[in-house]
């Protein structure tokens, strides 16, 4: 059976079995080439399931929507670190996740109406080839591990500051705060996100380079230490600014500072949630 | 006969009118089409189908100040904000300029919006026809055509080294001077045919499928950004909020989105449209139902851009086909 048959098999094993009320899957879009996300509620609707090179979305933020009720979804290796970034969290319950994990070898850079076999630029540098939490596994990894994980982020911090500075005031000029890659992020689900509070109000309303930079850097700021690098956000955002460049930037110095990398396990405490003895501010060593 | 003007001349034109006022036209960015001011008509591109922003912003800012309240010698005074330059946008394409008409309803309807009006009637619009059509588009589904000079200033087709021309306003005679156009013979080359949604009687239809559960289906996959908002040519909402200084205050409004969680939130804290059904229906029946209740035509005018731009194929053509549908039971 190829990866599509066997979601689909199991898809209705599990909603026939009542051990899931949902299947969170891929079906094709409506331009006949890439793929979207599909919720299915009866095995009736199983064989729309698919699974291919196309499938690049990240489908572990629906989840928060579902706390209640015991869900099935398809999960790459790189989404499955989403899982337990919301487990560690405490987001969502492990017994109310049925994990359809996908061994993955990366998916193609796609576009609206167009297909291409050459792998997304996320995929090429890729670490994450196992899955790190599931309950059944469809295929077999095949490819290894990327030689380098941030060849992108060397070059960016062989820039100077200034260099720097004029890259992004460049991307976020074009930034239209339509907040795409907020409402895909697996990471961000406050009840009420910074930059919609309005007492305090710490971002104004203005879509506009001042306030556009303070939006952008603040929710990478947040995901500090909790960016899983799935890049979903990069993938959504209309005016494709690079924010994986931004993202994937703290989630080296966080493995650099702190040893740690979010999502691989479930249990380990975050760095900005615990705090050891010997820490010291500022770089170590 | 068909009037002519190679494009030499237009692209001198241009440049000529950029001396005096804002030139937008279609530039490259990175690998997407953009409506940028430009500087050199160099820089113009001409390859594109659609670009991937509507020209809205130049009409209807992303944000942009309405007044500000000054404190001069010990008075206060309200000062409106005002438009310094006039605006020549070029390379519009048909859905366009309809999609102008249409934002332009809602903002001059009486009493209107002083700060559009402004824009408006500042705003020159310099349109190209379609010769080739997007699969996504569906303007002649929306009262549109890929020929359709409405709202045009003027409008150009692509003809061998150059364009043919039709002036079609005051604003467009005064601008384009005669002695740049040639009479000739060639024909206008046929409108591409463009891909069509049954849009008909869609709005009663909308009317009768208000509380059905459909909303909620196709919501679950709808991550509720903004994005299908943004790149609308007709979505008009926006939020405005005071920035306050020590003697000045400025009231600037920025686009909002009745997509996004917090949009209806009242005072008190309650939202009307708290769920994701009931705001993936309310951007659908503004479109198809009260849209066209109101000002007697629909509020999509079919470029396709929220279907190419939704990062999870929310597509108003298959939400039309499938409400059509709604009710009609399965043989």
């Amino acid at each position: 059976m190829n990866p599509s048959e066997q979601i689909r098999a199991k898809a209705k094993e599990l909603l026939d079995s009542k051990t899931v009320d949902c299947v969170i899957g891929y079906e094709r879009s409506t331009d006949g080439k890439n793929a979207r996300p599909l919720f299915v509620y009866s095995s009736k609707d199983a064989d729309r399931l698919i699974f291919d090179q196309t499938c690049a979305q990240d489908l572990v933020r629906y989840l928060l929507n579902r706390k209640d009720k015991v869900t099935g979804i398809v999960v790459k290796p790189c989404d499955s670190r989403a899982i337990n970034l919301l487990l560690n969290e405490h987001q969502i319950q492990r017994d109310k996740v049925y994990i359809i994990g996908i061994a993955c070898s990366g998916v193609a850079k796609t576009d609206w109406n167009k297909t291409s076999d050459k792998l997304r630029d996320a995929c090429q540098i890729c670490q994450q080839h196992k899955l790190v939490v599931y309950d059944f596994l469809v295929g077999e990894a095949k490819a290894e591990p990327a030689a380098e994980a941030y060849p992108d982020i060397k070059s960016m911090e062989e820039k100077s500051p200034g260099e720097r500075r004029a890259f992004w005031e460049e991307q976020f000029s074009r930034c239209i705060r339509c907040y795409a890659c907020r409402q895909v992020c697996p990471g961000c689900y406050c009840s009420e996100c910074f930059v919609e509070r309005l007492d305090p109000l710490w971002v104004g309303i203005r879509i506009a380079p001042g306030e556009n930079e303070m939006w952008n850097t603040m929710r990478a700021f947040h995901l500090a230490g909790r960016c899983i690098g799935c890049n979903a956000c990069e993938l959504v955002c209309p005016v494709n600014i690079p924010l994986s460049l931004l993202n994937r930037k703290l989630e080296k110095d966080v493995q650099t500072l702190f040893k740690f990398q979010s999502g691989i396990d479930a249990d380990a405490p975050p760095p900005f949630a615990a705090f050891q003895k010997d820490e010291k501010l500022g770089v170590a060593e | 006969m068909n009037k002519f003007i190679s494009k030499k001349d237009l692209l001198s034109w241009l440049g000529k009118l950029r001396e005096t006022r804002r030139l937008i036209a279609p530039t490259r960015v990175e690998d997407l089409t953009l409506f940028k001011e430009v500087s050199r008509v160099e820089d113009i591109v001409f390859d594109y189908q659609n670009t991937d922003l509507p020209p809205k912003q130049f009409l209807f800012p992303a944000t942009e100040t309405i007044f500000s309240i000054e404190k001069k010698d010990g008075r206060v005074e309200l000062v409106p904000a005002k438009v310094e330059k006039e605006t020549v946008i070029f390379g519009v394409r048909p859905c366009d300029a309809k999609g102008i008409l249409t934002l332009g309803m809602p903002f001059l309807e009486e009493p209107g919006d002083p700060l559009f009006r402004e824009h408006r009637e500042k705003t020159i619009l310099v349109g190209i026809s379609c010769l080739t059509a997007c699969p996504e588009c569906f303007c002649a589904s929306m009262g549109s055509a890929p020929d359709d000079p409405s709202g045009m200033d003027i409008m150009l087709t692509g003809v061998k080294d150059g364009y043919l021309i039709q002036v079609l306003t005051d604003k467009g005679k005064a601008l384009m001077p005669d002695s740049l156009l040639s009479s000739v013979d060639t024909p206008k080359p046929p409108a591409p045919q463009v891909s069509t949604v049954p849009s008909k009687g869609i709005t009663e239809k909308m009317r009768q499928a208000f509380d059905d559960p459909y909303w909620g289906r196709v919501a679950d996959r709808c991550l509720h950004c903004n994005v299908c908002s943004y790149v609308c040519p007709t979505c008009y909402c926006f939020d405005v909020r005071d920035y306050g200084g020590k003697n000045k205050t400025e009231r600037v409004r920025s686009w909002e989105s009745c997509q996004s969680p917090g949009f209806s939130k009242i005072a008190g804290g309650y939202d009307p449209r708290a769920n994701k059904g009931t705001r993936m229906r309310q951007r659908f029946a503004h479109k198809l139902l009260y849209f066209p209740e109101h000002f007697g035509t629909m509020h999509c005018i079919g470029c396709g851009r929220c279907v190419r731009a939704c990062p999870v194929n929310i597509d108003i053509r298959e939400i039309i086909q499938d409400v059509q549908k709604l009710g009609v039971k399965e043989k």
